[in-house]
């Protein structure tokens, strides 16, 4: 009826824009400048800190740049298998980003080999890998504390160097899989001459419903070894839920990003429509309440406790300087994004929502910066400059732009459209705004 | 105050938002600026349309949430730091992470309350009468399924044969006259 007339139809190319290039070849130049800042920036350090951490600080701003790829490109499995689970029109338009999302995984598993390697193995970062077979000798010689030997011994079973080379690499085979069928599946429900519309989003839901609980799981044991075992002393439950929303925290805006700059050109163009980008808003909204509930909730409940089991791991991120990148991560994550998102005005605006976007990302990892640097001995309560601290703006920077290559180049392997949805003909009308 | 007489306005009536809502921008295209649309579920387009520029309800919202939180805010700390300090567990009076929670709450309730009474005032409501009720297929469409838009008599720009003619070439079901 009355509504076909204003479906702008199916565009006739749905292939990725040239412009994906353009971004891809910025991305790789990018990421080269940080590497090689990276690496002059560890030289320096070498010869200029007192004591001197540069190739250790290199390694830490590498974790910081592997646990935020990670959580870009996982954490956008979780939000596609959501999305497969929820639906709506939004699910649709992000469905293809967060599919290149996922399909990033081997360059993640790549970066996550010299944080294994080095950092477990050869106990670079880890203090637990380095002394949990001998933590009586290191306890006598002074190297760690009776506490960090008491949680050492205690966590032995599953802190130790086998383990975490196991579970990382199970964790990711099953992550592995879970990409590999979303994406097989999602190829072969466009290429289905039939819609068969219930029999997908039934083998869909299947998937994800048991995969998000899965996903959620597993990311608690692995942000366990990868971060929070950086100090073996502490241990909070609501840790894994951080990352859980800190993840789509991320990725969202990420995938909002990639939309506004692809919605100049076709196919995006005829599909990108401010009610979508309206509701995208919201759910960042919901996102930001979210992420700051569980942050402050974790603090004040151990405020409340205040039980020197735990306490000190705040104390280790407020006192000596660190208080101020404890605010200003609030203000990131959670003062700028929340008073902007309140806007509706600015939710269905382009410009000003893309800023707000890449405010949220770069608080994803400025909030990583706060959670890694103060677990080790020399940064601990005393924020202060090195030249090695730089390491945590040019290796994650490194990361992340070596990582938005890969995702470009991801991005440009599908059509940009998932057709075979019952929300494609919604999608095609146009605003009611422009009728 | 005398009861108005006469003419309120001429009310089209259509079939599906989407083309009350092209009348609506032609009504506003061509001049009019009293009027209004009615339909069974909001339509933010139409209001779009007829050159309804931003509301009130978020300021006073705004407002309502920032005095809200101002107000437990200072309640908590007064209280615990002026009006019955408490050592509890020997942590400072002034507490702030303690106080965070119930001010939010109150800053949730205040701004939840303004909207909605706020919401309420500024729609002019509760309203007793209304003249669009005298149209016999406003009082039977209105609330389910038809889409009205009413051109009002006060509009300088409104003459009764002129704007009837207008509101015909919009392709509508019916033109009736309002009375007041």
């Amino acid at each position: 009826m009355a509504n076909e007339s204003f479906s702008k139809g199916l565009p006739a190319v749905q292939g990725a824009p040239a412009c994906i290039d353009v971004w891809r070849r910025r991305a790789l130049r990018a990421g080269l400048v940080f590497s090689i800042l990276a690496v002059i920036l560890a030289l320096v350090a070498e010869k200029l800190d007192q004591p001197a951490l540069g190739w250790e600080h290199l390694l830490r701003g590498w974790l910081t740049g592997f646990v935020g790829c990670f959580g870009l490109c996982f954490g956008g499995m979780a939000l596609l298998m959501v999305q497969h689970l929820s639906g709506g029109k939004w699910g649709l338009i992000v469905r293809r980003p967060l599919e290149a999302m996922t399909r990033t995984w081997p360059v993640v598993v790549l970066m996550w080999f010299p944080v294994a390697l080095l950092g477990a193995s050869y106990g670079k970062l880890y203090i637990w890998a380095k002394y949990y077979d001998d933590w009586a000798s290191a306890l006598k010689k002074g190297l760690i504390t009776m506490d960090q030997a008491h949680a050492i011994h205690w966590k032995q079973p599953m802190l130790n160097v086998t383990d975490f080379y196991v579970v990382s690499l199970v964790c990711f085979a099953i992550f592995a899989l879970y990409v590999t069928l979303l994406n097989r599946w999602s190829v072969k429900r466009d290429a289905d001459p039939e819609p068969n519309v219930a029999y997908w989003r039934t083998k869909f839901e299947n998937l994800s419903g048991f995969g998000v609980v899965l996903y959620a799981a597993l990311l608690f044991i692995l942000v366990i070894y990868w971060v929070m075992s950086l100090d073996p002393t502490w241990y909070s439950t609501i840790y894994g839920f951080q990352y859980l929303v800190g993840q789509p925290f991320m990725v969202l805006p990420l995938a909002i990003l990639t939309l506004i700059g692809l919605s100049k050109t076709e196919p995006i163009k005829s599909t990108y429509r401010v009610i979508e980008q309206h509701d995208m808003g919201k759910l960042c909204f919901a996102l930001v309440m979210l992420n700051i509930y569980f942050a402050f909730g974790a603090f004040l409940i151990i405020w409340s406790g205040n039980s020197p089991e735990e306490i000190p791991w705040y104390l280790d991120r407020i006192r000596g300087g660190w208080g101020v990148i404890a605010t200003l991560d609030v203000i990131f994550h959670w003062l700028i994004p929340f008073s902007l998102l309140l806007s509706r005005d600015l939710k269905r605006i382009n410009m000003r929502l893309s800023v707000v976007c890449s405010v949220m990302i770069f608080a994803g990892f400025w909030d990583l910066f706060w959670l890694i640097e103060p677990n080790f001995k020399d940064a601990a309560r005393n924020l202060h400059f090195s030249w090695g601290i730089l390491e945590y703006i040019a290796a994650p920077g490194a990361l992340f732009c070596f990582w938005l290559v890969y995702y470009f180049a991801q991005l440009k392997r599908r059509p940009l459209i998932a057709t075979n949805d019952p929300h494609l003909a919604e999608i095609l009308e146009h605003d009611y705004a422009h009728a | 105050m005398p009861l108005p007489e006469g003419l309120y306005g001429l009310m089209a009536e259509f079939e599906s938002p989407t083309q009350l809502v092209r009348a609506a921008k032609a009504a506003h295209g061509a001049g009019y600026r009293r009027m209004d649309c009615y339909t069974p579920y909001p339509v933010e387009e139409a209001a779009e349309a007829i050159g309804f520029h931003r509301d009130e309800v978020s300021l006073v919202t705004l407002i309502g949430g920032l005095l809200g939180l101002a107000a437990m805010f200072g309640l908590e700390a007064w209280i615990s730091v002026w009006a019955f300090p408490l050592n509890i567990a020997g942590r400072p009076y002034y507490s702030w992470p303690a106080f965070v929670v119930p001010a939010y709450e109150w800053t949730i309730l205040w701004s939840g309350l303004s909207a909605a009474f706020g919401m309420l005032a500024l729609c002019g409501l509760p309203k007793l009468y209304h003249p669009v009720f005298n149209a016999p297929n406003f009082r039977n469409g209105a609330t389910t399924d038809k889409f009205f838009l009413c051109l009002e008599s006060t509009d300088p720009k409104f003459e009764a044969g002129e704007t009837r003619s207008f509101l015909e070439g919009q392709a509508p079901i019916s033109v009736v006259e309002v009375e007041y």
